[in-house]
């Protein structure tokens, strides 16, 4: 009888797949950074290093070669300065952000644990919502962060959330264990607390492209300033001053002549 | 040299564009996504270390609150039950090492009161 093998309606899924890789030329910091990344999330690939930073188009095919929908590139500038790409491959949009303030989970400050590929609970503040940039970054990083259930190495339970939260136009990302008891009274009343497992990073979105590395820009931040022009602007102050100083010496010296 | 003028672009219109193209689907159930909003901004000094990760931590705390019912609504499971035992992401040495620093810290508060 066909008529009782009718289709079921299938139950719709959430599939996701995370390429993780770098460019050359990252700090051990970087690295670090990328592997806490790897160990949270168990729905990311990871590669190896992209050759040339300026071949970025190859990006959305090796992402297509491993499976996945989804792309974070970690790109190092100067061994200093670290951006990240998070781009959902191969049609795009793409985000390209500047990595500041990281600390990463090998940190002794940060006392959480919590299961290797548990599922994370993700929360977004209410500035996600406000600005239409927000939206989409919010939309993107709930397929890039968000672990799907059938992820392969995903475990059965929750124990830590990762939040997101707009200040200073700044993305600021945190990691937390959930605790359901006091461990300084474990027979007492259930309630929660939290524990920071890490890692702790900021992001300040630059631009967004309607394709997956290239493309037009459909977002730029205004109020971006690159760190290398605030490292120019630091060193001319410091040449200012020396200047400024030398002057008054000469002066000083000819007047005692 | 002319200080340059940066160009803002900010086309909403294309923004929302390209969100829709790669929305889930609306209709998928909750612990699909695991996706919780915090009903509140989060305004407070940005150079104010202690009150913004205290913000941040509020944040963190009604979310996994809202998660947990949201997760009960669900049917679906959340705390690990006290005999699961599975790798963690932080090794058994390594959190040796941060309860040895605890330790050394409280001994130090100790020695110096």
């Amino acid at each position: 009888d066909v008529d009782e093998t009718e289709i079921q309606p299938k139950k719709k899924r959430n599939k996701q797949r995370v390429l993780l890789l770098s460019s050359r030329g990252i700090t051990h910091r970087m690295r670090h950074l990328m592997n806490d990344l790897e160990a949270l999330l168990p729905h990311v690939k990871k590669d190896s290093k992209l050759d040339s930073k300026s071949q970025l188009h190859l990006l959305p095919e090796l992402a297509d070669l491993n499976n996945c929908n989804n792309t974070l590139y970690f790109e190092a500038r100067r061994h200093e300065d670290l951006y990240l790409w998070a781009a959902k491959t191969p049609n795009g949009p793409s985000i390209k952000m500047h990595v500041q303030n990281v600390h990463t989970m090998d940190e002794l400050k940060m006392t959480g644990n919590c299961l290797k590929g548990s599922r994370g609970i993700l929360s977004f503040d209410k500035a996600f919502e406000d600005t239409e940039w927000g939206r989409l970054t919010k939309e993107l990083f709930t397929h890039i962060f968000g672990v799907p259930p059938q992820a392969r190495r995903a475990k059965p339970f929750i124990d830590h959330i990762l939040s997101f939260s707009i200040l200073d136009n700044k993305i600021w990302f945190r990691n937390f264990q959930i605790m359901e008891k006091d461990p300084l009274q474990p027979n007492g009343p259930p309630q929660t607390s939290l524990v920071e497992i890490g890692p702790r990073f900021v992001l300040t979105p630059i631009r967004i492209f309607e394709g997956a590395f290239h493309g037009a820009t459909v977002y730029s931040n205004p109020e971006f300033i690159t760190p290398t022009a605030v490292r120019r602007l630091e060193r001319q102050e410091k040449g200012m001053k020396y200047g400024a100083r030398k002057d008054a010496e000469e002066e000083s010296s000819k007047r005692k002549e | 040299a002319v200080p340059q003028q940066k160009v803002e672009i900010d086309d909403k219109i294309a923004l929302e564009r390209i969100r829709e193209s790669i929305q889930l689907d609306p209709s998928l159930s909750w612990t699909e996504t695991l996706v919780v909003s915090y009903p509140e901004t989060i305004e407070v000094d940005v150079d104010d270390d202690l009150n913004r990760e205290l913000a941040f931590y509020k944040q963190a705390l009604h979310s996994a609150n809202a998660a947990r019912a949201l997760a009960a609504k669900h049917s679906f499971p959340f705390t690990r039950p006290n005999d699961y035992f599975a790798e963690m992401v932080k090794s058994d040495a390594h959190m040796e090492r941060i309860r040895q620093r605890l330790l050394d810290e409280g001994a130090g508060i100790k020695r110096s009161e």
